[in-house]
């Protein structure tokens, strides 16, 4: 009983130890010099904007330090701000060089380089002629996909799961000192493992721009894609949290490049070009025993004379059939049932 | 004598032969198969509809539910093949080796041995249509006299029985695509998608609504018919429905006298006194029914 009594001691405290490690106090302190939470940390603290949006300054110190920038100095980002109290903050460029030092390069850290690669694809806002496109302003900036995304580790320890592995961080732990580091680190590498967000999510993000019928119509797209795909057994899955299925950026990005180098369907180049997408469907990871001829499969069909004629009549096949058949009979239902029920109404004379 | 073993009497009353063990078997492995199949594929279909994610939860979400559908698919499609063969078996048995014993078949008989088939659409269908309307718009009281199986029925058999193979089709392109994708261009998808889920929608709607409503929920059944699971349908059913037919049984049993006229089987108690012998046995009385009418031995839907 005794022993019982010393193993909840022991694992009360390795709770708190872990609680401790996990969010991480210390680090906070380290991130926060400026003692910018003094003001941030109290949830209220909010405004209603110039433009007439409510905004929220609260910043959640768990959450951030649970984030892919918990490292990064608020100063880092809010270089504008000098005093405390400030003035109304500038937006952040995301481009900026920030203290983090790279460690293969030993360069100070900068995002410039994706914004080369976006610069050259099919979301570039400037045309191959350095002019700037037709509707410019609807290409994406980083903050258009990305918030500040959370770490999101994997488990690798005999079995793949979500999560931190103790197991594993024993073996970091004989080399490494600093539990800050090691998790940290754990973490930096296993969220880069997979993707940090589930299909449905990188879907939804997609959709904000490509289900907009005004962005849609703007750029003669031939269809709101999010909502074909979701029509597609993929796009139903994927709604229901499955992690395995393919969403937008499997398809639309070449194999070994970043989403930001993401090429137009038209650029032959591009993985979604009319002559290589048969490699989309093939890849070792999803259909391998497949023809290319899997990959002509329309996965943006849309219910549509002129986008897909074929299927749109096959469909109105269907739909004349099912309301061809059960029209009538429901028809004969309801006055089987008026029938049954007022038996006695009588409308001609009857012998 | 043994004509009578098609009617069973219990308590008093008339239960009339419908469907043998085997018969009730088929339907029972159709019917659970479709309802599994409909509550796994239809969270499917209306993946937004704010139910589909709890159904889908029920049938362990997009993990194991796709199995089950599979599975109960795969169940539904070997019956329609077993049923295939066994309503073949059973009109080469009871109707073309009779024949060809006797060397009288040829193609123009044995083509109107197989139209006349009893759950065959016939003219006697669409003249009882003709009288439904007629007596649900009020014009007559008189009812349609079905006969062994009316046109509700017939409707019932032939909807699963094109509703298998359609969906059968699809939904093996849609899961075997790789293969079917060797031999069919990549669009065949769309179209198995399209099929599966509009004729799927269809069969559901046509089951649940219509099939469920004549043999469960019309107020003369309600809340339950039972001939599925007896094989036996009542008098007083068998005189709404399936009159002509009755009328048949009936003079084939000698029980002329114990007739009930139509449409008034619901003011008429059933007679009394008037006993035929009892059966229980359901599967004996099959076989007198074969031989009273060699030509059944079909599966019904009702």
């Amino acid at each position: 009983m005794r022993e019982y009594k010393n193993l909840q001691t022991v694992a009360g405290m390795a709770m708190v130890i872990l609680m401790v490690a996990l969010f991480n106090p210390g680090e906070a302190r380290a991130a926060d010099v400026g003692n910018c939470l003094l003001c941030h940390k109290y949830p209220g603290l909010s405004r209603i904007g110039e433009e007439g949006k409510f905004r929220l300054f609260y910043v959640n110190e768990s959450v951030f330090m649970n984030s892919v920038h918990a490292k990064v100095k608020c100063e880092g980002c809010h270089t504008d701000i000098q005093n405390i109290p400030h003035e109304p903050a500038k937006k952040v460029d995301c481009l900026m060089e920030c203290h983090i030092i790279e460690p293969s390069s030993e360069q100070k850290f900068s995002h410039k380089e994706v914004a080369e690669f976006l610069s050259k694809s099919v979301h570039a806002k400037l045309d191959e002629k350095q002019n700037p496109k037709k509707y410019a302003e609807d290409m994406p900036y980083c903050l258009d996909c990305h918030d500040n995304p959370l770490f999101r580790p994997l488990s690798f320890f005999k079995r793949v799961r979500p999560g931190i592995s103790e197991m594993a961080l024993g073996r970091c732990r004989v080399c490494h000192k600093s539990d800050e580091f090691i998790f940290r680190f754990y973490n930096h590498v296993t969220t880069r493992l997979h993707t940090i967000r589930s299909p449905k999510n990188i879907a939804e993000m997609c959709g904000r721009c490509h289900d907009d019928p005004k962005v849609v119509a703007r750029h003669n797209l031939t269809t709101k894609a999010v909502y074909s795909y979701g029509e597609t057994f993929h796009g139903k899955a994927a709604s229901y949290l499955d992690e395995r299925i393919p969403d937008c950026l499997d398809c639309h990005v070449n194999r070994g490049k970043s989403v930001h180098q993401m090429l137009s369907h038209e650029d032959p180049l591009s993985i979604t070009y009319e002559t290589n997408k048969d490699a989309i469907c093939t890849n070792i990871e999803c259909h391998p025993k497949a023809t290319p001829r899997l990959a002509n499969y329309k996965v943006h069909m849309e219910f549509d004379p002129e986008q897909s004629p074929k299927e749109y009549y096959f469909k109105i096949f269907f739909i004349t059939l099912t309301g061809g058949t059960l029209l009538p009979l429901m028809g004969i239902m309801f006055l089987d049932l008026f029938r049954r029920l007022f038996p006695n109404i009588r409308i001609t004379r009857r012998k | 004598m043994e004509a009578y073993r098609i009617i069973k009497v219990k308590k008093g009353e008339k239960y009339f032969f419908r469907s043998t063990v085997n018969q009730r078997l088929q339907h029972i492995i159709l019917a659970t198969c479709v309802i599994v199949l409909v509550l796994t594929g239809m969270p499917l279909k209306f993946h937004d509809a704010f139910w589909a994610p709890y159904l889908y939860s029920l049938f362990g979400g997009i993990k194991v539910a796709p199995i089950i559908h599979k599975t109960a698919g795969c169940i539904l499609m070997l019956l329609f093949v077993y049923h295939i063969i066994y309503l073949s078996c059973n009109i080469y048995i009871g109707q073309i080796a009779p024949l060809r014993k006797k060397k009288e078949l040829s193609i123009g008989k044995l083509l109107k041995l197989l139209a006349t088939q009893p759950l065959i659409p016939n003219p006697k269908d669409l003249k009882d249509i003709v009288q439904l309307f007629k007596y649900l718009l009020f014009l007559t009281d008189q009812k349609p006299q079905g006969d062994e199986f009316t046109w509700k029925n017939k409707f019932d058999y032939w909807a699963p029985f094109w509703g298998v193979p359609v969906l059968g089709i699809s939904g093996l392109i849609m899961w075997n695509k790789e293969f079917a994708t060797r031999l069919l261009p990549g669009e065949i998808i769309n179209y198995a998608l399209i099929a599966h889920s509009d004729e799927a929608l269809l069969a559901a709607l046509f089951l649940f609504i219509w099939h469920w409503y004549n043999v469960h929920f019309k107020t003369s059944v309600f809340p339950m018919g039972t001939v599925f699971i007896t094989g036996y349908l009542s008098e007083k059913l068998m005189v709404e429905d399936h009159y002509e037919y009755y009328v048949k049984i009936m003079k084939k049993a000698g029980l002329e006298h114990e007739i009930l006229p139509p449409n008034e089987s619901y003011e008429r108690e059933p007679a009394e006194g008037k006993m035929v012998r009892e059966e229980s046995d359901a599967t004996s009385a099959d076989e007198n029914f074969k031989t009273m009418n060699p030509r059944k031995g079909e599966s019904r839907n009702d």
